[in-house]
């Protein structure tokens, strides 16, 4: 833990990739759309915000001296060269596995269907397939769409709104 | 002895911790450790009955539990033993009452009693599920309604990680009728910082401050497409328009309503169609503070919030409009009710109970009595009971189990764990 604290670089990059894969994922995905919303509901779930951790860090960084960044930079070099494979192995074991990870490694599939699981309890799908849409920029009913991507938007000034802000942005 | 069972009812948003045979439980705290801007350390919050002045700021929080389940076994050690050691509980002469999520995953079951067990050395351990301890609260409260007289109930738990739907039979709850949804206080709460950080101020740090303005403004709509329309009206006709202050940092740390008549002026909304007289009154309280509402103060750092106040709540009654392929909270009671044997659907119906800090939103049950009454049965009668404490009604439950005469016979003892290990002892709580 403290370990992760004084090793910002570490963190940085790890967190790059992290939005880089998302992204990546959504663009490799023949449907954008239902890649963007399904990250989007992934986000309803974050404990935090996606960015401040890291600029945290940064700051950090930079209000230090030149003399304690050198000596930071040895710090860490020194630090990443000790780190073992075995150390690694087992920094990945203390870290923290998501629910989904758990959740894949339980195989419930494999249960047999009589028994209730997290799965099966799901409420599942609604029976009307009916959906009523708000607008993106102002909430209140919304008949029109976006053509480039799909949001939907109410008026002439919400969809101008709408083009200059977050017009196929993945709002994750 | 009796008096040295702990009642932990372990939420994904707040714990609620004290001794067995009580009425309240003695401490209620944040379910997280939390990092000020200011600080580098991880801090303990401090109960939610105690009003610091604490600056929660853009502090960032990292919760043990995801989605409802328990994932970091490592930090809910942390904040267990912090809350122990300031209640004065010594977890080695007592027993524990903890409540766990329907459908905990083996492994995180194994990873709760290694918790229990081998770290805290608790000397008996007792596994309850939210449902069913509602549902034993209930009972002895109306020992002569039809809750206690039928054994049976249908406990609504929308809590912070997830709604679940479960019906209860003879104080068990029956596993293969409990209905999920995803969503719960956190994602709404996510919800309004999304909305609100795209149409105002950027909140996304803000998580402490969104559970208050949710919790303080955030209601729920019994006339969707009639409330959207009055949304979008301007000046005084806008009865939803209220405005919420963001704390400076210098004069008040808190953020605050600003004008809390204003905010409760949607109450005069009734079911009927034209709020006539109801003019009047806003008049009035418009007159009483013209002032205030037409100048902008430019010192102060706040927003306005118009129909986000019900398009939030309104995700857990049509989970559809945000994307999600799951049924709405009405159709969600339904099929947990259909799932039963149809000898009990006449009396889940009339026995329904609503708990967790979710069903809180000003007019949820008459909301969820609305969308039922269509799609039940008309031959069945439907009855909503809202509990007066819904956050506390499971730790009541808890806190009454665990005074029960034959409770520490249900117990798993600490030898008894060591010597069959965790899966046979689980078996023993039929879950």
């Amino acid at each position: 833990m403290d370990e992760d604290a004084s090793n910002p670089f570490r963190r940085m990059s790890s967190r790059t990739r992290k939005v880089a894969s998302k992204m990546a994922a959504a663009l490799a995905s023949s449907d954008n759309r239902t890649q963007a919303a399904l990250a989007r509901l992934e986000a309803l779930e974050n404990d935090n915000g996606v960015i401040e951790a890291v600029e945290i860090n940064d700051d950090d960084e930079a209000s230090l001296d030149d003399d304690d960044q050198v000596y930071m930079q040895k710090k860490q070099s020194k630090s990443m060269k000790r780190k073992t494979r075995q150390a690694k192995a087992l920094e990945a074991r203390k870290a923290p596995r998501t629910f989904i990870e758990l959740l894949h490694e339980a195989n419930l599939e494999s249960w047999p269907p009589h028994v209730p699981s997290y799965i099966r309890a799901a409420v599942g799908p609604p029976s009307s397939t009916s959906r009523r849409h708000f607008c993106a920029v102002c909430g209140s009913a919304a008949n029109y769409s976006c053509v480039r991507c799909g949001t939907r938007f109410c008026s002439c000034r919400c969809q101008n709104i709408h083009n200059d802000t977050r017009c196929l942005k993945f709002v994750a | 002895m009796q008096s040295n069972v702990v009642v932990l009812d372990n939420g994904g948003g707040l714990i609620k911790v004290g001794l067995g045979g009580e009425r309240d439980p003695s401490t209620i705290i944040p379910n997280c450790l939390y990092r000020p801007l200011s600080s580098k350390k991880w801090l303990h919050p401090s109960p939610t009955s105690s009003d610091d002045p604490l600056d929660l700021t853009s502090a960032s929080v990292r919760r043990p539990i995801d989605r409802g389940y328990l994932i970091n076994p490592d930090l809910q050690r942390d904040i267990w033993s912090h809350l122990f050691s300031s209640l004065h509980i010594p977890p080695s002469q007592s027993s524990l009452l903890l409540t766990e999520p329907l459908f905990t995953l083996p492994s995180i079951q194994r990873a709760t009693d290694e918790l229990v067990f081998e770290d805290f050395n608790f000397s008996a351990l007792y596994v309850a599920d939210s449902p069913s301890l509602a549902h034993l609260y209930e009972a002895s409260l109306r020992p002569t309604g039809i809750v206690s007289k039928a054994q049976c109930s249908l406990v609504v738990d929308c809590g912070f990680s997830f709604t679940h739907a479960a019906p209860v039979f003879q104080n068990f709850t029956i596993n293969y009728a409990a209905k999920r949804i995803d969503l719960g206080g956190k994602a709404l709460t996510n919800y309004l910082k999304e909305l609100v950080s795209y149409r105002a101020v950027n909140v996304m740090d803000e998580t402490f401050l969104m559970d208050d303005v949710k919790e303080k403004l955030c209601f729920v709509s019994l006339d969707v497409p009639r409330d959207l329309k009055i949304a979008r009206k301007s000046g005084k006709d806008n009865l939803f328009r209220c405005t919420y202050v963001l704390p400076d940092g210098v004069t008040h740390t808190k953020g605050y309503v600003k004008n809390p008549d204003e905010a409760q002026r949607y109450l005069t909304l009734t079911s009927g169609d034209q709020p006539a007289q109801n003019k009047e009154l806003d008049e009035l309280q418009v007159t009483e503070t013209p002032k205030d509402r037409k100048k902008t103060d430019l010192t102060k750092n706040e927003f306005d919030l118009t129909n986000e106040r019900f398009l939030v709540p309104e995700m857990i009654f049509h989970p559809a409009d945000l994307g999600m392929n799951q049924a709405g909270l009405a159709e969600c009671i339904v099929r947990a009710v259909n799932s039963c044997h149809p000898h009990l659907h006449p009396v889940l119906y009339e026995s329904i109970i609503l708990t967790g800090g979710s069903t809180l939103f000003p007019r949820f049950a008459e909301r969820i009595e609305r969308e039922l009454r269509p799609i039940v049965p008309d031959c069945y009668q439907v009855k909503i009971t809202t509990q007066e404490d819904p956050i506390l009604g499971v730790w009541r439950g808890g806190s009454l189990l665990a005074s029960s005469p034959d409770f520490e016979a249900m117990c798993v003892t600490k030898s008894e764990y060591e010597e069959l290990g965790s899966a046979r002892c689980r078996r023993r709580f039929f879950h």
